[in-house]
């Protein structure tokens, strides 16, 4: 099965890092959006929805837990599940993107392996 | 904190994130005598937090032109020099995160953006630094933080 994915980074060269790893990994993708922040993100959301949102924390002018935090109070879009991509490996960090919404973290570095792998468990979850 | 936990978190960073994320192993430790002699670009950026300080990566161009092109993927020669920087200031980004991790599990930190910033190669003081060999070239990483309030 093949899926809309939408990655949100600042960094366009992370953007396309990700998403040739999913290729590399073997993970199946019917379309993909880009967003630099947030707030671009909520607004191509709002126009096009996704099957999974991959997304960085440290962005400007809306970072990674507005972002997560603000699609968990829109309707119809807080159902699409998120991943987290992050440096940040701290156990806080990581609870506290979780308690606000986020499904799977994946702290960098990371292998097409163990993206692939976090990706099909957060999809798994969200189809049982 | 003693030099040597921060060494370790360089080296065990610096090999992860490298070999991981940018196909481009790392072969060895340099000595600090013998510093890049070929021209080199450097991204710095600072954190807070838990502790505050700065990082900084100083990539030798033949390296950095090979990070570039291993970490987009491309079959280019020479990247540009926007995809160079953009790439290096990512490398940063992602190494400081790995050693402030593996130093405090437990703390928040907050890294600001990496910038390529120009440097007469010296180390701020009080930084950890090393130098790490890739298969053509060096990468340097300097650790500075600040004294514990």
């Amino acid at each position: 099965m093949a899926y809309r994915v939408m990655i949100v980074d600042d960094s366009r060269s992370m953007r396309a890092f990700v998403r040739r790893v999913m290729d590399l990994s073997g993970f199946e993708v019917e379309s993909c959006d880009y967003a630099a922040n947030g707030a671009e993100a909520l607004a191509l959301l709002n126009q096009q929805p996704v099957d999974i949102i991959l997304t960085d924390i440290n962005m400007p002018e809306m970072n990674g837990e507005d972002f997560v935090r603000q699609l968990a109070q829109v309707d119809g879009l807080r159902s699409i599940p998120v991943v987290v991509i992050s440096t940040d490996a701290t156990e806080n960090r990581i609870r506290r993107m979780l308690e606000l919404g986020a499904k799977g973290y994946v702290v960098k570095p990371f292998s097409p392996e163990a993206l692939r792998a976090e990706l099909e468990r957060v999809l798994e979850l969200e189809n049982a | 904190m003693p030099e040597t936990p921060i060494a370790e978190a360089l080296f065990a960073a610096a090999g992860d994130v490298l070999e991981t994320m940018f196909f481009s192993p790392v072969v060895g430790e340099a000595t600090p005598e013998a510093p890049p002699s070929e021209p080199a670009l450097t991204a710095r950026l600072s954190f807070s937090g838990g502790r505050s300080g700065s990082f900084a990566v100083r990539v030798s161009a033949g390296a950095a032109d090979t990070i570039t092109a291993n970490f987009l993927g491309e079959e280019i020669d020479v990247p540009e020099p926007g995809q160079v920087r953009d790439v290096i200031c990512e490398l940063a980004n992602m190494i400081c995160g790995s050693v402030l991790s593996r130093l405090d599990r437990e703390a928040h930190f907050d890294l600001q953006h990496p910038e390529v910033v120009e440097t007469c190669g010296a180390s701020p003081p009080g930084a950890v630094c090393r130098i790490f060999d890739l298969e053509n070239g060096q990468v340097a990483l300097c650790l500075q933080l600040d004294p514990a309030a």
